[in-house]
């Protein structure tokens, strides 16, 4: 049915250079990186791998299936909103499954950080309640990896268009997607408030790029695999490129469920169960955990041992602490003529006018906002109209039959401040399908964000208004389950008291142990961390090549 | 909020009034045996794979005033029943308890409103319209699965048996091509013409 896996095969026992757990955003990065920078690596992935020529415009089949995304029939995980709930089950956490990860699925909003996101602690100053922090890097240092996803992985996007956007070395390898009546009524509404809508910086390739043809606009993007590979995920290019080399193997249907380490606290390799459950031990000279900010923290603390009772690379207590998910706010305006939001790449147009928020207004943080329709119809029957709009009958199909095409959603993405009890453990009496303990969130919303979430709908209704919209409409802002932006669990810091890994992704108490992935932010960002992951990923991979170079590895 | 916004798909999906937790995921624990449904003896001999022939004329009774026939097609002409009906044999096998208790449900509320009533699908329109409205207003899970399941039947791809002659998707202006180009709508049709 499929290609043969192209790339390397190994034995378990052989002792490979690195293995990376997670084929996703970050780990199809470290995978392409290492194995061209001359390394044996092997990549396990719990999903299946899955092609181009098995992903199809079927929106019930995508729902169905759970083929591409964690599935939580056989993955169940708790919820609790404080630590002095008992957690119940609840669907808490999503997040992609499958080679390439959350890329395969994603809308490919590639926003970079700014600089100020960054350094926010000391320029702001600190927040009651949030364990706020500076990163430690700076933008600059980062820049060069931006740079280099945008034209690694293909980005399409146009320089110098965003007033906000921070400085950059160069410009998009690809012309923007073109604009859509959604980015029209962006721009209206922007040029209205004197704000600025910009092309929005998208991981889909506008024409024909290293050999992949260009999107053709058919519009299942959001939930969906791309089917002809013009979505730039890492299954579209990392991984193949990663395969060339001849080194790496990508090895699915692999749920690692331990790293294993020695008595001298190195880390030897892993322990995964294979298709038919069988325990398998990858052997490697390092790891590199890239399994996202709720698996990551959930391998290192079921990787504990008497040495390091509390889970592994977690002496600072760290491990699972300060998740985020991203803020927002979504709201929705019905327009006098057809908008067809669901024809062509998701979002055309981006405002990043409130990036940093007025400091009179009194908000920690900032966000951005979007125009789009990217509900699919079964999903826009189920919750695409108003929210007072009725849920059956004539009035029921008058609406839809009117609103289907001529809606847009304005997105509002936002700052999720970090907060020490808002974490990712392990739950004390569930097991998944594999016996292994399940996930436990527990998240309540700083004060902050709920105001600036509120903030921020507000001028999304103000965007609306100023776009002409007949009507428009709020959506609740409570947080939705499950999230899928998983972030800060496994804190990045110089300070190993305050922090898991240091500022290359190693971990501070298991020297040939990496993490890398959203787990790693110290801060939110404002939305859209996928760039930022990779960017993180590209710069760890050069310092993980440098380290094993020079045999402080093994 | 997430970048693809799965989150909001997952929502609509989960917890939007509880709507499609019941339907679309099929995620609901406890799965039943063909053995234990009270609905649809294994032997039955109706048109339908799943319903009796009395079950199924109720199910499309409420799937026509979730989406009624008027000047345009509703579920009715779509074969929303047919999409349920199949669908509750296969991949939404878990959800046949809600539909037999949902039914038996409405089989006594009909009772109750109209003693010598045949069925809910014998009512009249006005009569079946203030059943629904009760059903609504009691926040059955029923209800909801018959909202979530109706959608479904009238817009996923008709291999599932809906959307016959992608009725739903006419009639929403949705069209299922693998290729789109500029213009996309009408707020876009001069941008062509721009730099």
């Amino acid at each position: 049915m499929h290609d043969p896996p192209g790339g390397a095969v190994y034995a378990p026992a052989d002792e490979v250079d690195f293995v990376v757990v997670g084929a996703g955003a970050a780990g199809g990065v470290m995978a392409r990186e290492l194995s061209r920078a001359g390394f044996r690596v092997v990549v396990l992935e719990q999903g299946p791998y899955l092609r181009a020529a098995d992903f199809h415009h079927d929106e019930l089949g995508v729902t169905q299936l759970a083929a591409l995304t964690n599935d939580f029939r056989s993955q169940p995980n708790t919820f609790r909103a404080s630590e002095s709930d008992v957690a119940k089950k609840k669907e808490a956490v999503k997040y992609g499954r499958a080679v390439g990860g959350g890329s395969v699925h994603f809308t490919g909003n590639y926003w970079r950080f700014h600089e100020i996101d960054f350094i926010e602690r000391s320029k702001k100053g600190p927040v009651e309640g949030a364990d706020f922090a500076d990163w430690p890097l700076k933008y600059a240092e980062l820049e060069p990896y931006y740079t280099k996803v945008e034209w690694e992985v293909g980005v399409s996007g146009l320089a110098g268009a965003n007033p906000f956007d921070p400085p950059r070395s160069r410009g998009y390898p690809l012309p923007p997607l073109p604009i859509k009546s959604s980015g029209v009524l962006a721009e209206l509404a922007a040029k209205k408030m004197g704000w600025h809508a910009y092309p929005a910086p998208m991981a889909i390739i506008s024409k024909p790029y290293r050999g992949r043809a260009a999107c053709v606009g058919c519009g299942f993007c959001e939930t969906f695999g791309c089917e002809i590979n013009a979505k730039s995920s890492t299954l579209a290019t990392m991984i193949p490129e990663a395969e060339k080399t001849g080194r790496c193997e990508v090895r699915p249907n692999s749920y690692v469920r331990r790293v294993e380490t020695n008595a001298a606290g190195r880390a030897t390799g892993v322990t995964y169960f294979d298709a038919r459950r069988r325990e398998i031990l990858q052997r490697a000279k390092a790891v590199v955990v890239c399994a996202n900010g709720a698996e990551s923290p959930r391998l290192l603390l079921m990787s504990e041992t008497t040495r390091f009772p509390n889970g592994l690379a977690n002496s600072s207590g760290y491990v699972g602490r300060n998740l985020m998910f991203n803020g927002g706010a979504i709201s929705g305006g019905v327009f006098e003529h057809e908008i067809n939001g669901y024809k062509g790449a998701v979002v055309s147009r981006v405002i990043q006018d409130l990036f940093e928020i007025d400091p009179k207004v009194g908000l920690a943080g900032g966000g951005g906002f979007d125009f789009r329709h990217d509900l699919t119809p079964i999903l826009f029957a189920l919750g695409g109209l108003p929210t007072d709009a009725p849920k059956w009958g004539p009035e029921y199909k008058k609406m839809l039959q009117e609103y289907f095409t001529r809606s847009v959603y304005v997105f509002a993405h936002a700052t999720s401040l970090p907060v020490a009890t808002n974490s990712i453990t392990l739950d004390p009496t569930l097991k998944d399908a594999w016996g292994l303990p399940a996930i436990r969130v527990t998240f309540t919303e700083h004060p902050n964000d709920v105001k600036l979430n509120e903030y921020m709908q507000d001028r999304a209704m103000e965007l609306l208004d100023a776009a002409g919209a007949r009507k428009s409409w709020r959506f609740s802002r409570d947080p939705w389950f499950p999230q899928v932006h998983l972030l800060g669990t496994c804190r990045m810091g110089n300070d190993p008291k305050t922090s898991v890994v240091d500022r290359h992704h190693r971990a501070h108490d298991v020297r040939n142990l990496f993490v890398v992935d959203g787990s790693n932010f110290v801060t939110s960002g404002r939305g859209q961390p996928t760039m930022t992951i990779q960017a993180l990923a590209f710069r760890a991979a050069d310092h993980a090549a440098r380290l094993a170079k020079r045999g402080e590895l093994s | 909020m997430s970048e693809g916004d799965i989150a909001r798909r997952q929502f609509l999906q989960e917890s939007a009034s509880a709507i499609t937790a019941v339907w679309l995921t099929a995620a609901l624990g406890g799965a039943a045996t063909l053995s234990t449904l009270s609905c649809a003896p294994a032997d039955h001999k109706s048109k339908w794979q799943t319903f009796t022939d009395a079950e199924g004329e109720d199910v499309a009774a409420i799937a026509s005033l979730i989406i009624p026939s008027d000047v345009t097609p509703g579920a009715r002409e779509a074969g929303v029943i047919d999409f349920i009906d199949r669908s509750l044999s296969s991949f939404a096998r878990e959800q046949r308890p809600l539909f037999a208790t949902g039914l038996a449900d409405l089989e006594r509320r009909v009772a109750a409103a109209h003693p010598r009533a045949k069925s809910f699908a014998r009512l009249d329109a006005s009569e079946q319209t203030a059943i629904l409205h009760q059903l609504e207003q009691s926040k059955s899970e029923f209800f909801t699965a018959m909202l979530a399941a109706t959608a479904a039947g009238m817009f996923a791809n008709p291999e599932y048996g809906g959307n016959r002659n992608k009725i739903g998707w006419k009639l929403i202006g949705f069209d299922d091509r693998f290729y789109w180009e500029e213009p996309f709508g009408y707020y876009d049709r001069d941008e062509g013409t721009r730099a």
